[in-house]
Order: structure tokens, then sequence, then C-alpha cells
């Protein structure tokens, strides 16, 4: 009695666990669909409002505004879902992306900091993320009074539901910011560039930021600017196919794709990589054909520009650690360490290709054989 | 372990522009390691209008490691064994990339076709015709072509007619055997696996 007892037991919680494991996942997979769903739809509500936006008139800016605010948490929020960013308290504004794009996992763009420090002589421009974070916000609560204090204030329990009266109230700011800028469409992208490098930077001359607007052309400027509670959302949001994407702007995909502009990465520090790699990379490994997440898509482990998913790549220096590009020997250290340390793979690589000599010696006998038959 | 979704996807990717390119990959059997690839002979070659068939069978390592490809259908070519199909080409032993797919690799089968290299040779004799003697190489290598690459397109209709006769609908009997390259086992095997 006992003796069966015990197992019947026994199997139910050993068979529960991995049941709630997966179900615990489950939720967390379709909370995340339900966040990307609310973010489609907010994108549609975006489109529509700001196609019909002149008609309608400003009314209640000041009543509306907190939950537009609410727009951007939720927006701050989802994107750290998407990025798995444990940190982002404060700094869920506009730098909330720039610092995915800084974290030390990415060695490309903590190398371009470091380049940068040398170059800026000594501005802090993508030193920490906290500062400049602070920074932004500062200067983005100069252009929406008050707007910032409250959103920090709030917390995380935003919840939104009722789309349509957040529709109601973006559309009601739209036409407010556009009175504030009133050349919302025209020649955009450069000069907002410049005063956004501005913002973040105050510090740094105007001809300094000339010469490093250059590589801001990625940035969404006039949403950046204007919005500032949906900067986070634009961050990312400025597809080619985009509906209110200015015409103004270049095709980024073309005029970063190759390595040979990277210098001019380097020189404009990280922030403008994060945006480039979202716009211009590939969306799915080309190797195992799963998408890319942010890291992989940051990740550029050839000089040939050949970008693959991080398993990919791993896989491959375990074996012959060549790109799947160019087929060179991937530069970084891995294999060339190992085979200086043990030797056993050099070893492995010389056997290897005496086998293959021997294969081939033999094929030709073969062929001789043929040919005196 | 195969990757079967990356070949899932290869497969959907290669069947969907298969109007353009006339390359096309059917599983062989219900796991995705055996395939089946067809390419057209190319134009302007004694292989043209010719449809040949190619063995594949994905090693464990793929896309790490390159597919293994051997014709199916007899061929006459410098590079391609006259007796057992096999085929030499660097990107299929040592210079294969996992950026390549199935369908690039087919791709590349059919350029070998019409660009041979004798040279480097799979099959000595014909390499040795076709540096000495180039016409016979040509005339071989058509008649070839035409016993054995052809054999869909000649007695197509004979063969929907046979299979109809088996119970089998004349539109799914027609879809099929041309999604088979015309190989009436392979048509019915299909057709009965549902």
């Amino acid at each position: 009695m006992a003796s069966d007892s015990i197992p019947n037991a026994s199997i139910p919680m050993v068979v529960s666990n991995p049941k709630d494991f997966a179900k615990k996942r489950r939720a967390n997979r379709s909370a995340k669909l339900k966040q990307c769903k609310l973010d489609a739809r907010r994108e549609q509500w975006l489109s529509h409002v700001r196609n019909k936006g002149d008609k309608e008139e400003s009314s209640g800016c000041g009543g509306n505004q907190s939950s537009v605010v609410q727009v951007g948490k939720e927006k701050g929020r989802s994107m750290e879902n998407w990025e798995i960013n444990p940190s982002g308290q404060e700094n869920d504004g506009l730098m909330n992306h720039y610092s995915d794009s800084e974290s030390p996992s990415n060695s490309p763009t903590s190398h371009a900091s470091s380049v940068l420090g040398g170059n800026d002589s000594g501005t802090n421009f993508t030193g920490s993320s906290g500062s400049s974070s602070s920074s932004s916000s500062s200067s983005s609560g100069g252009c929406c009074s008050g707007c910032i204090t409250e959103e920090d204030e709030e917390g995380d329990d935003g919840c939104l539901d009722d789309w349509e009266a957040v529709a109601d109230a973006l559309a009601a700011t739209d036409d407010k910011q556009e009175q504030h800028n009133p050349n919302f469409d025209s020649d955009l992208p450069s000069k907002h560039g410049n005063e956004i490098v501005a913002q973040m930077d105050s510090p740094l001359p105007e001809s300094t930021n000339q010469s490093v607007s250059g590589t801001f052309v990625s940035m969404p400027g006039p949403e950046c600017l204007g919005i500032v509670q949906r900067a986070p959302a634009n961050c990312r949001a400025w597809r080619p196919d985009d509906a209110f994407r200015p015409q103004s702007l270049p095709t980024l995909s073309k005029q970063h794709s190759f390595p040979m502009n990277s210098d001019r990465h380097y020189g404009g520090g990280g922030n403008p990589w994060g945006c480039k790699s979202v716009i211009s990379a590939p969306s799915s490994c080309p190797i195992c054909y799963e998408d890319l997440d942010i890291t992989d898509s940051s990740f550029v482990p050839c000089s040939c520009g050949f970008r693959l998913c991080l398993f990919c790549h791993k896989r491959i220096l375990e074996q012959d650690g060549r790109c799947p590009g160019c087929r060179k020997q991937y530069e970084c250290d891995p294999v060339e360490g190992e085979a200086s340390l043990d030797g056993g793979s050099l070893t492995f690589k010389l056997a290897r290709s005496c086998s293959m000599i021997a294969r081939y010696v033999i094929l030709m006998q073969r062929e001789i054989k043929l040919v005196l038959l | 372990m195969v990757d079967f979704a990356r070949v899932q996807k290869e497969l959907q990717e290669c069947n969907r522009d298969i109007e353009v390119s006339g390359i096309s990959v059917n599983p062989k059997s219900d796991n995705l390691t055996q395939l089946i690839g067809t390419i057209p002979g190319p134009l302007g070659t004694p292989y043209e209008g010719g449809t040949f068939t190619i063995d594949i069978v994905l090693p464990d390592g793929y896309p790490f490691e390159p597919p293994r490809m051997q014709f199916a259908t007899k061929v006459w070519h410098p590079n391609i064994s006259s007796q057992s199909g096999a085929i030499c080409l660097d990107i299929l032993k040592d210079q294969w990339s996992p950026a390549l797919t199935l369908k690039t690799a087919l791709l590349s089968i059919q350029a070998l076709l019409s660009a041979p290299e004798p040279d480097d040779p799979q099959d000595a004799v014909v390499a040795q015709q076709y540096l000495r003697d180039y016409q016979t190489f040509v005339g071989t290598a058509r008649y070839w072509t035409e016993t054995f690459a052809k054999t869909s397109s000649l007695g197509a209709e004979e063969k929907v007619q046979k299979l109809v006769e088996m119970g089998f609908p004349e539109s799914l009997v027609r879809s099929t055997l041309e999604v088979v390259g015309g190989d009436e086992n392979m048509a019915l095997e299909k057709l009965c696996s549902g």
C-alpha cells in the first residue's frame, strides 16, 4: 500500500513542475505578443491621426498629456521587453535605446566609445549613459514643460486599454507640436540631427556638432525633438516603408552597409550604430534563418560585413572558423588562441589535410587505372 | 543534427521561384535528410532540353557541412562521373560555406554543366575526350542527354494515363509529375503519401 501511494504522489509532482514552467513561458510569450500587437495598433493610430491631423482642433492639451506620457512610458517598457534591458529606471526616454547599444556585450560599440573619447577631446558624448540620459531628459523637459517629471513619478503601472482615448490625445498633442515646429517636413533631418547632438552634449562647440552630425542622419530628428514622449518609439520606428518618414531622409541601408563606413560610426559614437543596425541589417540569420535579436544585429564578426547570429558564429568557430561570407579565417582570436595554446587543433587540421591528400592520391590512381584500361 | 527548420525554409524558398530558375528540391522521404533536386540543362550546351535529377543527402552537420550531391541522371561531363554520378565541385567539398543553400549549390552544378573544367576532372575518360576531340564529346553528351535526361517529356502522357488509371485525379497527377520532374515512381510515392 505504502509503496503504491508513494509513486502516485511523487509522479504528479514531477509532472506538474515542467507544466507550470511551460505555462509561465507561454504566458510570458503571450504577454509579449500582446505588447507587440498593442504597438502595431498604436502605430496604425498614429499614422491615421497624422493623416487627418490638420483638421482636428487642439483641445485640452494639459489634461491629455498625462495619457500621452503613458504612451511613452508604455513604449519604453515594451522596448525593455524586446531588448531585454535589465536597466532602465531613469533612462527610459530617448536614451533607453542607446544604452542598449552601449551594453558591454557589444564589443564594437564599447570600442567605439573609447575611440570617440580620443576624437572628441574628452567630452563624454557616449561615455556614461546615466549622465547623457539625464541631460536628454532635462532638455526634453524644456521642450514639454513638466511632462517628464510626471512620467518619473508615475511608475510602471500605467496600462493602456482605451486606445481611442489615447489616439484622441495624440491627435491633440500632434497638432500642438506641429505648431511648435512649423517646418516639420521640410529639411529636418540634418538640422534636427544637430539639435539633438546639442541637446545631448551641450558643452560641445557648434563646429564639432557639425562634424559629428553627419552620422546622425539616421536619427529620427523631428519626432525625437517635437514629441518627446514618443521618442523611444520613433527611434526604432523609421522603417523605410514608414508612412510618415520624411522624404528627405536618406536610405540608410545603402549608405551604411559597407565596411568602409565603419570608421564613421566609430567617430560618431555608439548611438547611430543602434539605429543603423536595426534598419540595414538582415532581419534573420542567413545560416539558421532564425530572427536576429538586438545583440546579434550589432554583431559584425568579419571585416567583410557578413552578419550572423552568435550561435552560428560559435558553431563555426568550433569547426573551421571561416567566415561564411568571404571564406576567410575569422580574425578574432578564439581559433588562433586555441591553436597556440594546445596545438591540438593544429595537428587536427594537419591530419585532415593529410587525409585529403591521401584521398586525392587514391582518386588519381583510380583515374590513371581507368585511363590505362 | 540537421537544422530542419532551415531545410524547410530552403525548400519553400526554392520552390517558390521554380518557374524562374527551373530548379526544384523535394524531399525523397518523410525525413528531410534525403532530397531530390532537379535542374534543367543549361541552354546552348549539349545538355539543353534535359532535366537532370540529383540525389541530395544532408549530413548531420548541415548547413555547417556541405550537402552530399550526386547525379541520379547519367551525364557525360568531365567533372561528373559517368559511372556513379559523383560531382567534382569545390563548393561541395572544401569551399562549402554555410551561407550557401541547396538552391545555390544546384545553381553551381548547373553552371558547371555549362562550363566544364577538364583540367580538374572527375571522369578522366570524358575529360580526355573533351580535350582531344571536342566534337565527339559534344555528340556523346547530347546523346546521353537525349537518352537519359529526356525520358520525362517523352512518355509524359502515358505516365499521366497510367496514374489516372490507378485512381488519382488527373490534375493532381499532372502537378505531382511536374513537381518530381517526371519520375513516375516518385510521383506514385508522393500521391500515395498524400
